[in-house]
């Protein structure tokens, strides 16, 4: 073997060497990572989603490490030349007094012959094992002790930190001799939803509340025995198999796991209404609540046929449209239709469905099509289709739910009735014309925008004085059809509020919120009429709040025309067409017939004559919030006891819970919030002050100041 | 402060889906009643208030009749349910008297959806004994004896109850055809058969 051959097999053993150590070096970080995250856990309990950082980050220290130190030495090793390793050598071996590097520089030289025994006698093979020896033992040596001190902790403590799941705080270092002190210092509450959802289980660790769907199974594990268990409110004697409410069974079994301290496991049914867990221990007990859910039942929305129509003829098909979505996953969905036929007295039903369809698992969004053919159904004028669209659930352990759309009537017109399509054509009625009208002038209006450009100025300001002229006109029309609703003459507009330019001086815009409230008190003043209303406003201001708007848009499009200004008037008329429209649809609300109105003379009924009696004055009623008020005070009991015991604090609290409205949600979950605090620890005032502000309820302004007078 | 209504208003419901007018005369008969037989102040004329109003809540007691389905819209289903949660009690008359009539079927489906679900109503109810007695229960209609509609005579009515309060009362007996008269041809029965309607009134505003 010459010396070229042996340096370099030196380097590639250096080289070698250094890798290994870079990896060693690598490896005790990532374990001292580890090992560091053990110790902390244990110490003081490191949450999941930390924990879940904790082996990425290991394996990210180690790769950087190693990346490091390979980039820093192991490339420069490998790129050595034949003489840094030469000299790397002479430096560790005297004896070779340069023999190694002279050889190297003239290997075919009579000196280099002649230095060749000194060459080959070097322990050159030695001198690098030692090196190499060197550099690894100290890594090598760190590493195996955090190995040692990583394998030497309790599985579960490594596992919470190398495998963290949720419900592993059982695993906890400790765990055993705080559970022998207290079975009840940890719980660990799994919920697993009904088959049919697909969900997967959720775990809650030492929770207050645990939210759960209707229908669950939930289990209750803590490490310890002698635990037992109370669902629900009411006071029942515990017992290994404790049973308080027929439709919640409660059992208690301790079990003792290999190489495990035991462990004790609560299995329940969720409750169809919040309710209180309590769990007593040897020491003390300890309350969560469980907090079921209901599956929603489906929506359904019908998007075909749109709306209620009116068939002149039942012929041809009709086409059916219908979106459904569900929570957690849709079985089937279809259109139901129920006929109607008759009148007065005789009514006859037929009922069916169509397009049905069904879905497979886990589709939560779905949308179906069809047709009802109308030729087949033996449709007779008058008769009614009563149409949905109906979609159920997968659940099958409290549903299914079933879910319908709003219900569209499709109606068969009578020959003989007086409506729309059997009838002559009638001229409009009086909003219907001023839309025509204002769209025949946006129409010109728009005609002279696009001319505008090529237009003189004089002849733009002519014509568009002239559309202006047209646009008061209808304007005053609107104007009168409004005032002709409330009740005054044509000349309403005239006598009442600016706007013609004849009796106010200057023109503008009327006030539509002050003409409305006028209107409305003129027509309650002094009178026990009741204004049948519709949503939240009386007819009066349904039907002309929209027309006085097209009133005012029109006043605008005008006087953008009477300073020639043909494009600025155009968005004016376009909100005017739409207020039209609107007040049209105002009005088709009262298509609908009103039933004769019987007045009852009640002094006669009474025999009272013309006596009316004294007026008696109604009492008002008594507020009624004693639940409210009882729930406040257990809560200020509650308050009372939170320096000395938090623990009581917090269940009494969560009893509060309990007893809420099903439908109280914001202050079921402040409750939740002050109870959750008050077991962590801390500064508890927020969450308690919010609590009890959600309990108290929104303040109540007084109506008005009591007036003098006794 | 004055008075702002009367004590009692009858209020007839107005929903999207069916012929709630279908029995006009109705209101007044009942109102005729009460000023007849009590002391309540009782406004002269019903009104009719749309289901999905909030004006529902100034009336304690509500009625609702038709032949055709009953289907309501979701702001008809979450008022009804307010109303109902707040103390408001709905009558409900099957104006076919017919058990398999399509009124019936949705009326139940609707009531359940928005409310809760049916049940019979015992006998021995106290709205059996509110004004009236009716010890036999609620009293049958001629349309029932004459066998028409389903050719039953029903023997309870069926209510949703909140506790032991009534906040839906069902009945298939088709009072909506049996009250629909003038108030005025009262004089010509030897029985006002409408003195149930006081029992319902009177079982809304006391109890």
């Amino acid at each position: 073997m010459t010396s070229t051959d042996r340096i370099r097999r030196a380097r590639t053993t250096l080289a070698l060497a250094l890798a290994a150590r870079a990896l060693l070096v690598a490896v005790a970080s990532a374990l001292a990572v580890v090992a560091v995250g053990v110790v902390v856990d244990s110490v003081a309990g490191l949450p999941l989603t930390l924990r879940e950082l904790l082996l990425p980050a290991a394996l990210l220290t180690g790769a950087a490490v190693f990346a490091s130190l390979f980039l820093l030495r192991v490339r420069g090793a490998w790129r050595a030349t034949d003489e840094d390793v030469a000299l790397w050598l002479e430096g560790r071996i005297p004896s070779l007094r340069y023999a190694l590097v002279t050889s190297l520089g003239a290997p075919q030289s009579p000196a280099a012959r002649a230095l060749a025994d000194e060459v080959a006698s070097a322990p050159v093979e030695r001198t690098v094992r030692q090196a190499s020896g060197h550099a690894l033992w100290r890594p090598g040596v760190v590493a195996l002790v955090l190995l040692g001190l990583v394998s030497l902790a309790p599985p579960g403590a490594v596992a919470r930190v190398t495998a963290p799941e949720a419900g592993d705080l059982l695993a906890r270092a400790g765990g055993a001799a705080r559970a022998e002190r207290d079975p009840l210092a940890t719980i660990v509450v799994r919920v697993s939803p009904p088959a049919y959802t697909g969900l997967p289980a959720r775990t809650f660790e030492d929770p207050s509340a645990v939210p759960a769907l209707a229908g669950s199974r939930v289990t209750v594990e803590g490490l310890g025995a002698g635990v037992r268990a109370i669902v629900g409110s009411d006071t029942v004697r515990a017992t290994t198999r404790a049973t308080t409410r027929a439709t919640t069974r409660a059992t208690t079994r301790a079990s003792a796991r290999e190489g495990s301290p035991p462990s004790w496991v609560v299995a329940l049914a969720v409750p169809a209404q919040p309710g209180a867990v309590r769990l007593l221990g040897p020491a003390r007990e300890r309350l969560f609540l469980i907090d079921p859910y209901a599956d929603s039942v489906p929506t359904a929305r019908l998007d075909l046929p749109a709306r209620d129509s009116v068939l002149r003829e039942a012929r041809g098909d009709l086409a059916l449209a219908a979106e459904f979505r569900d929570d957690l996953g849709l079985a089937e969905g279809a259109f139901e239709y129920i006929i109607s036929a008759g009148a007065g007295e005789t009514f006859t039903f037929r009922s069916g469905r169509v397009a049905a369809r069904r879905f497979d698992a886990g589709v939560r969004v779905a949308r179906i099509a069809g047709v009802l053919p109308l030729d087949s159904l033996r449709l007779g004028a008058g008769d009614l289709i009563h149409l949905r669209a109906v979609a159920t659930d997968r659940n099958d352990v409290t549903g299914p739910g079933t879910g319908a759309s709003e219900t569209r009537t499709i109606r068969v017109a009578r020959p003989d009735e007086y409506d729309s399509v059997a009838v002559d054509p009638m001229p409009p009625t009086e909003p219907e014309k001023n839309a025509l009208s204002q769209r025949m002038i946006l129409q010109m209006t728009q005609e002279l925008h696009a001319r505008a450009p090529r237009l003189a100025a004089p002849v733009l300001q002519r014509e568009s004085r002239a559309i202006a002229l047209e646009q008061t006109r209808l304007r005053k029309r609107v104007g009168e059809v409004v005032f002709l609703r409330l009740g005054e003459g044509e000349g309403g507009e005239h006598a009442h509020f600016a706007g013609d330019g004849h009796a106010h001086g200057e023109e503008g815009p009327v006030d539509a919120e002050e003409i409305l409230a006028a209107a409305e008190r003129a027509a309650n003043a002094g009178a026990t009429r009741m204004l049948e209303s519709e949503g939240d406003e009386t007819p009066i201001v349904a039907i002309n709040r929209p027309l006085l708007e097209a009133y005012n848009h029109m006043w605008r499009a005008a006087t953008e025309l009477e300073t020639a200004r043909p494009g600025e008037a155009i968005p004016w008329m376009e909100r005017a067409i739409e207020a039209l429209q609107r007040a049209r649809a105002a009005e088709r609300i009262y298509l609908r017939g009103r039933p004769a109105r019987v007045v009852v003379d009640l002094a006669k009924v009474r025999g009272t004559g013309k006596e009316r009696g004294s007026p008696v004055i109604r009492d008002p009623r008594e507020p009624l919030d004693a639940e409210r008020e009882a729930r406040l005070a257990r809560f200020d009991r509650a308050l009372d006891v939170v320096r000395a015991d938090p623990g009581a604090a917090a269940d009494t609290i969560l009893l509060v819970r309990v007893s809420l409205p099903a439908d109280d949600r914001a202050t079921a979950r402040a409750l939740d919030a002050a109870a959750d605090a008050l077991r962590r620890g801390g500064d508890v005032t927020a969450p308690l002050q919010s609590a009890r502000r959600a309990l108290a309820g929104p303040p109540v302004r007084a109506g008005a100041l009591v007036p003098w007078g006794g | 402060m004055g008075r702002l209504m009367p004590d009692f208003t009858f209020a007839t419901a107005q929903y999207d889906s069916g012929d709630w007018d279908s029995a006009p005369l109705v209101p007044a008969n009942v109102i005729d009643s009460v000023a007849r037989y009590t002391a309540i102040d009782v406004a002269p004329t019903g009104v009719i208030v749309p289901l999905g109003s909030r004006d529902l809540f100034k009336y304690p007691l509500v009625y609702l009749t038709g032949h055709l389905p009953v289907r309501f819209s979701d702001v008809e289903r979450t008022r009804l349910g307010e109303y109902c949660a707040r103390g408001g009690m709905l009558f409900v008359d099957d104006h076919n008297h017919d058990v398999d009539g399509q009124f019936h079927k949705t009326a139940w489906e609707a009531i359940a959806g928005a409310v809760g679900p049916l049940q019979d109503l015992p006998n021995d109810h106290a709205l059996y004994r509110s004004f009236f007695r009716f010890p036999d229960g609620p009293p049958t209609t001629s349309h029932e004896l004459n066998g028409w509609g389903d050719n039953l005579v029903h023997k309870h009515l069926q209510a949703v109850l909140r506790g032991d309060r009534i906040s839906v009362l069902y009945s298939s007996k088709d009072y909506s055809s049996e009250w629909n008269y003038h108030p005025d041809n009262k004089r010509f029965f030897s029985v006002d058969n409408t003195r149930f309607g006081v029992n319902i009134v009177v079982y809304a505003l006391t109890s």
